[in-house]
């Protein structure tokens, strides 16, 4: 790996100092939630192999651990992290000065506490049903407060950045941003405050669902995917013309891809057939990132040149694994593969491809390269580099061959138990502490030391 | 494409449209859905649940057992949920009218329940299960629902009890105008 993760400590440039101190909050907490909410995943991996495990009492149930994790997962690591990535990408690429720092560290410790509150709530058994909208529906309103305050800053930047230049980047982030507080508050109403009737709830899940994933999580991650390949390769975009069908094409098919998630389901025919036509349309946008990222990276060696720098390198497993995720999710809103796969692993493993081998991948390599700029410090130590991508990159395509292949054998009828995936797991849990001690390392001595950045 | 106003607006826009093109025209098609007798002058169907089920409904929820567990049966051209038993024909929107809670899970680690309560001989054979699973059940024993009595003798909570009325009352074992029994 480059050596250029490694570098000695430096002064923070005037921008990065302004947000140093929120994106080191986001960043932070967002470690946190990741080592619990992988320390959980090992416990319901075991639990799924030796179902007498922890089974003694309530609040260890095998529902209250795995929506625990997911919750965790999702709105503690992805959510915090992508705060810290999108906030520090906007002010860069703008060169806007954050002044009211605070504002957005209230909005972090608003979210994390009503996070919090909302996980404690799920342990105590007082859930909803519906995935990623377990949490009791009292902490909506703190939690959405607290998304507009910590998250909104990125569109504050953009809308007075001095520079008048605009990257692709810049569009995905300021769209995720506003579709979030849209989608959860619709959500919210439709499903938890003012419950719509009988299966119309299963279809706003849906639609909330993939607007989460598709055009908050993966558009986020986008946003710095097209950030860093031609930042750290030195290369511009390959048909970077291409890029205003691809951002619109993604934003207007995505939100429509919520049906293809329920077929076969009780709701009208014709609702599930308008999600297969819009994940089957989700693949003009794939293609058209497809050819940017890899059609950058692939010529004159740029793929193995990647390989060499730390960022580039969790960034392209995480290209190869958006374009794998566009083209499975085509195929598996098909009917006749769907009715092989659905409830199945395998929809375990399409849903892991995309939050994790993709998204958690931009995101930890975004954070090789933000952390050293927002603390003026180098990383601790590259061999927990190494192991960390390592051991995450042979746990996920593991956690992947386990729960694709194991859930089509399911669904063909060729093995009737649920496919354990307990060594992957432990696998992410390890990689996730060496990730995890690494940054810790660089923010804690930050705070131990009472640095404050000068600006250059 | 430099005008936050114009990037906002098409964001909105897009969001806008799957709202009203799913949602609210899903709405109009079922927002209206009501109670039907499978034929003139039959009982009306779904029938309402009793007052026990509505709270092990609650029991069902606090438990995660929607994890593990679906509540839709497929049709047969999309799926071969009917020829694994798991019940006599498929979901229609009108079984959940009644439904505060739409459970239809994402998962089966565990079989479906949309038809569990027809399925189940009686309640004592669902207090066993719940106690000590049948072999080769990935279900673990939920026996913190159970106390032992002055007897020694194991005796289920009122969640247990409740638990047991909700998965009771879980049936499609009756004919709706847009799914009859016998097609």
């Amino acid at each position: 790996m480059s050596q250029d993760s490694y570098r000695p400590s430096f002064n923070l440039s005037r921008v990065d100092a302004s947000v140093a101190q929120p994106v080191r909050l986001f960043f932070a907490s967002a470690f946190l939630w990741l080592v619990l909410a992988s320390m959980i995943a090992v416990i319901t991996a075991i639990q799924l192999k030796d179902v007498s495990f922890l089974g003694g009492c309530s609040l260890t149930t095998y529902g209250r651990l795995k929506a625990l994790e997911s919750n965790l997962f999702t709105y503690g690591w992805l959510t915090n992290a992508l705060f810290a990535i999108n906030l520090w990408l906007m002010s860069s690429l703008t060169r806007f000065e954050l002044k009211n720092a605070w504002l957005a560290n209230v909005g972090g410790v608003v979210w994390n506490l009503t996070l919090t509150y909302g996980a404690y709530q799920i342990l105590m058994g007082k859930m909803n049903g519906f995935s990623l909208l377990e949490m009791p529906k009292e902490v909506a309103l703190a939690s959405w407060l607290g998304f507009l305050l910590a998250a909104l800053w990125p569109a504050v930047a953009f809308s007075r950045r001095p520079t008048g230049h605009v990257y692709v980047s810049q569009w995905y982030i300021l769209g995720s941003t506003l579709v979030f507080p849209i989608t959860f508050a619709l959500t919210q109403l439709l499903v938890l405050w003012c419950p719509a009737q009988g299966v119309l709830q299963a279809l706003v899940h849906s639609w909330y669902y993939q607007n989460l994933h598709l055009l908050w999580f993966a558009s986020s991650a986008i946003a710095a995917v097209y950030y860093f390949i031609p930042k750290e390769s030195g290369r511009t975009v390959a048909a970077y013309y291409l890029s205003t069908i691809g951002f619109w094409t993604f934003f207007l098919f995505a939100s429509w891809t919520g049906p293809a998630t329920l077929l076969g389901s009780p709701l009208p025919l014709w609702v599930q057939s308008v999600g297969v036509v819009a994940a089957l349309l989700m693949l003009i946008p794939f293609a058209i990132l497809a050819i940017h990222f890899l059609g950058t990276l692939s010529w004159n060696r740029g793929i193995s040149q990647s390989w060499n720098n730390t960022t580039l390198r969790f960034v392209l497993v995480a290209i190869f694994a958006l374009i794998l995720w566009g083209l499975l999710f085509a195929v598996s809103s098909t009917r006749g593969f769907n009715a092989v796969i659905r409830f199945t692993a395998f929809t375990v493993g399409l849903e892991h491809l995309l939050s994790y081998t993709f998204v958690s991948f931009v995101i930890f390599g975004a954070a090789y390269f933000i952390l050293p700029k927002i603390t003026g410090l180098l990383w601790l130590s590259p061999k927990l580099v190494h192991l960390h991508f390592w051991s995450c990159a042979i746990a996920t395509v593991s956690l992947l061959i386990i729960t694709l292949g194991g859930g089509w054998q399911q669904g063909s009828g060729l093995r009737a138990d649920w496919p354990s995936a307990l060594f992957p797991t432990f696998l992410l849990l390890i990689g996730h502490i060496a990730f995890v001690i690494n940054a810790w390392g660089m923010l804690c001595s930050k705070l131990s030391s009472g640095y404050k950045p000068t600006h250059a | 494409m430099k005008n936050i106003k114009f990037i906002f607006a098409g964001v909105v826009f897009t969001l806008a449209a799957s709202f009203l093109g799913i949602l609210l025209s899903g709405r109009v098609q079922l927002g209206s859905l009501g109670r039907a007798p499978a034929e003139e002058g039959g009982l009306l169907f779904p029938p309402r649940e009793p007052g026990l089920a509505i709270q092990g409904r609650e029991v069902y929820l606090s438990l995660g057992c929607v994890a593990c567990h679906t509540q839709q049966v497929r049709p047969a051209s999309q799926g071969n949920d009917i020829a694994k038993g798991y019940g006599p024909r498929h979901s229609v929107a009108r079984d959940y009218i009644l439904q505060s809670s739409v459970l239809l899970g994402t998962h089966r680690i565990g079989p479906d329940l949309a038809n569990y309560g027809a399925r189940a001989a009686s309640e004592n054979e669902i207090h066993q299960h719940l106690l000590v699973p049948k072999a080769g059940s990935a279900m673990p024993s939920y026996a913190f629902l159970y106390t032992r009595g002055k007897d020694g003798t194991l005796v289920p909570t009122e969640k247990a009890i409740a638990l047991v009325a909700y998965l009771k009352s879980l049936k499609i074992d009756y004919s709706s105008p847009e799914a009859k029994l016998n097609q």
